[in-house]
């Protein structure tokens, strides 16, 4: 390596620092140790002379002695606690707590196993579980926050007679585009009226509502639509071609339309799509409907 | 006792917890006077508090009110006045699920949990160290021996999952890849009523709301002209020790009553009483409905109990179903590929196979949660015939349900459970033949399958002991089955909660339970 090699990865080092990135610790492991261990290992309370509220406080150890053995998980007993069975004395949380998840115990495994450190960043632990099991990435916003709309999506609900309603408690995991109380009112010219919101909708389910092809024109303006549900819709494979542009859409389903060959050519290549219901339309695949066939197993 | 079923001799099979079609304590002819006079006084303190509340003031009734909004959404509220909605904790992966319940619990031996070992121990005692100390059922614990009855049905492996499954369910066996197989689940209970009740409701007592009205109370309707929690109850292919089913196993406990499952009877008139009589319009039905209403608003102005509102939601639910049930239970529009598929006992109201084509479309409909309920799995004794007649209704419509979810686009957000509320003993239940046996009941294992919905397909879960008497590998309590259940729902199980008795009270209860994060996709 060349000394001016070594000098800028000296200073993309210090840029690194001064950027201050996120570290795992920080990100993955002191938010664990808050949930599950402070209330009983902090401020407050010191059971066993332990604290767990900081990474210096962690060092000190506590009555069983070191908590952390740097690069062994299985020989550090913060690690050995949490992993023991739920009806062993010695477990932690204690006194029936809920344990830890299995993602979060993988966090704190990986942790140790690094080295336990302080400063190691986020990045360095690619293949790292979430912290939240459930959400594949936490920080991935789905589509823009529709709180500052709320008035906008209430007065929509209630002049279309369609639901538009949150997919989560998280305010950027979009809304969800709901027609099953009364399918009949989702008309083209209902549909025509949400551009207000239709960057916000995640998901549009329009199974049996009497929209077509004009409405797929709508559609494409979802532009961060993941899941579509156009089962027994009168739309035709011309009109799905509008669709080309959803370029986060995952699911299309086609169930019982009038949707051939050509309209499925029209939507296979879009790069996100990964599932594609086609049962009972034109374009249904002979082995899909072997499996309905019946007959004597 | 069933009697028109039962010989004599097969008494002795019968559990205590029987039901059956049997009179209850409600079948009695007058109701305790001492028991009335309670009930009043119990009328009268409701009044008197509720009294109480208005005289405090409107603040006052509000924060009775504020109670009946799911404390998930309390740390949430949205800033923008969007009405409080319950919705999930994080995006869910299951919009819905279909619970197909086994009453009375099929044996493991003969379904799920292939014990090949057993082959060469028939009729040999089990070992006491196996057995430990467990406490035996009434009804076996006098055996003077407890023989080893493997089952007489062969197993085969299938689908790239490599599931060992019996030759009792060659169309389930198509769809292996489709299947996570736990093997693990365990229990405390070992009789039928309090097990039940814990599977459904998470606790052996009655009183308490079942998964779908906590689903219910937790994420709302999908769909505002059906209930959001259905039950079904099926035609049994043979009726021997059958258990009672009651509405404690659809109940919304301490809910709101609106939460509790519409069960759905068979054939066209689903819903009793739901049809207007005839030369009643639909006019005259709306009046009469607005009329009551009214008076309920008045009652509720007075008295101030939160279930006068639940009643009238119920009068309104009741008028929607009008005109939404009969399009739901009508079955002429269904393809020929339908019955291709699900075989032509789903033609006949009321059995397995057609209660699954309902549920298949109630989840098209949005209908969150739906519960079938599948009876006789019961077999202390005469096991090996009655299984034969239980699996051949269970098997093709469980298939059919899955393939037809799948087909249509439906299984990834829909979860479909099989399973009943325990095991049964590896030992026989009476006389042990070659071709004769039977099992008791048995809380420390048992094996269900969960399909679709964000569960991970083509895995095995669990593992019991070579005689399926103890789990050596993954145990899942019913509590995190339930936890993992809610999970697929977007819903964390210590936050799903409701202030009643002073406690929050959640499906889950207060013993931690885990999420299977193994069997998620």
């Amino acid at each position: 390596m060349t000394s001016s090699l070594k000098l800028s990865a000296l200073l993309l080092a210090a840029v690194g620092a001064l950027r201050a990135e996120t570290t795992f610790f920080q990100a993955r492991v002191a938010p664990i140790m808050e949930r599950h261990c402070v209330v009983c290992h902090g401020l407050e309370k010191q059971k066993g002379k332990l604290r767990l509220d900081s990474f210096e406080a962690m060092q000190l150890g506590g009555d069983s002695g070191p908590s952390l053995k740097p690069g062994d998980a299985k020989g550090s007993e913060l690690y050995r606690r949490i992993m023991l069975p739920a009806d062993d004395e010695e477990v932690m949380p204690s006194d029936g707590k809920p344990l830890l998840a299995a993602n979060e115990k993988k966090l704190i495994e990986l942790w140790i196993a690094a080295g336990a450190s302080k400063t190691a960043p986020l990045s360095d632990f690619a293949g790292a579980p979430p912290l939240v099991a459930g959400k594949a990435a936490p920080t991935v916003a789905l589509a823009p926050d529709w709180r500052p709309r709320a008035a906008e999506i209430a007065k929509l609900e209630s002049t279309l007679g369609v639901r538009l309603r949150p997919r989560s408690q998280v305010p950027t995991d979009g809304l969800v585009l709901r027609t099953a109380s009364a399918p009949r009112r989702a008309t083209d010219a209902a549909l025509a009226q949400l551009a207000p919101v239709a960057d916000l909708i995640v998901e549009a389910e329009l199974a049996r509502t009497p929209i077509s092809d004009a409405s797929l024109k709508v559609v494409a303006t979802f532009a961060n639509l993941r899941s579509l549900d156009l089962t027994r819709t009168k739309i035709s494979s011309a009109g799905l071609a509008a669709l080309q542009g959803l370029r986060h859409l995952e699911t299309l389903n086609l169930t019982e339309t009038e949707i051939d060959a050509a309209g499925v050519a029209a939507v296979k290549t879009m790069p996100s799509l990964q599932r594609l219901a086609l049962f009972g339309s034109k374009a249904e695949p002979a082995a899909a409907a072997a499996p309905g066939a019946g007959g004597q197993p | 006792m069933n009697s028109e079923h039962q010989s004599p001799s097969d008494d002795h099979s019968l559990c205590s917890d029987h039901g059956g079609e049997n009179p209850t304590v409600w079948d009695l002819p007058q109701v305790p006077l001492g028991l009335k006079q309670e009930w009043l006084q119990l009328e009268t303190r409701r009044h008197f508090l509720g009294r109480g509340v208005r005289a405090l003031g409107f603040a006052g009734l509000a924060t009775l009110l504020g109670k009946q909004m799911p404390s998930a959404l309390a740390n949430s509220a949205p800033a923008g006045g969007v009405p409080s909605l319950p919705m999930p904790h994080y995006a869910p992966k299951a919009k819905r699920a279909i619970y197909l319940f086994m009453a009375g619990s099929p044996s493991q031996f003969e379904t799920w949990d292939y014990k090949p070992a057993l082959a060469d121990m028939f009729d040999k005692d089990l070992p006491e160290s196996v057995r430990g100390g467990q406490v035996l059922t009434g009804m076996t614990a006098s055996q003077a021996r407890f023989p080893i009855a493997p089952s007489i049905y062969k197993f085969a492996r299938h689908g790239k999952a490599g599931h060992w499954i019996s030759e009792l369910f060659p169309y389930t066996a198509k769809i292996a890849d489709e299947l996570c197989v736990m093997k693990s689940l365990h229990t405390e209970a070992i009789n039928h009523e309090p097990a039940i009740l814990q599977i459904t409701t998470g606790n052996m007592f009655p009183g308490r709301p079942s998964i779908g009205a906590w689903l219910s109370y937790g994420l709302g309707a999908m769909n505002e002209e059906l209930p959001t929690f259905v039950v079904m109850t099926s035609k049994m292919p043979h009726r021997t020790n059958v258990q009672a089913l009651s509405n404690r196993l659809w109940s919304s406990g301490f809910l709101s009553p609106e939460h509790a499952a519409v069960a759905l009877r068979a054939g066209s008139d689903p819903v009793l009483h739901l049809n207007n009589p005839a030369g009643i319009g639909g006019d005259v039905r709306r009046a009469m409905i607005d009329g009551v209403n009214d008076l309920n608003r008045q009652l509720f102005e007075r008295v101030g109990d939160p279930e006068t509102n639940a009643r009238i939601a119920q009068y309104e639910m009741a008028f929607r179903m009008q005109t939404s049930v009969p399009e739901l239970a009508d079955l002429s529009t269904e393809p020929q590929s339908t019955w291709d598929l699900y075989g032509p006992k789903a033609k006949e109201p009321g059995t397995f196979a057609y209660n699954c084509l309902m549920a298949r479309r109630l989840a098209e409909r949005g209908v969150r949660f739906t519960q079938v309920f599948l009876r006789s799995w019961d077999q202390h004794s005469r096991l090996p015939e009655n299984i034969k007649l239980m699996a051949e209704d269970s098997d093709r419509a469980s298939y059919a349900l899955v393939t037809d979810l799948k087909r249509r686009g439906l299984l990834d957000d829909t979860v479909v459970i099989w399973g009943g509320e325990f095991g049964r003993t590896v030992y026989s239940q009476g006389t042990l033949t070659p071709t004769n046996y039977g099992r008791d009941h048995h809380p420390r294992c048992f094996s269900m399958w969960m399909a679709g919905g964000g569960v991970k397909p083509g895995v095995s879960f669990g593992e019991t002991d070579d005689f399926s008497y103890n789990i050596v590998k993954d145990p899942v309590h019913i509590r995190d089955l339930h936890a993992t259940l809610l999970h697929l729902f977007g819903l964390d199980h210590n936050k799903l909660s409701y202030k009643h008795l002073g406690l929050d009270q959640r499906l889950t209860g207060v013993l931690p339970a885990q999420v299977i994060h193994d069997i998620l996709a």
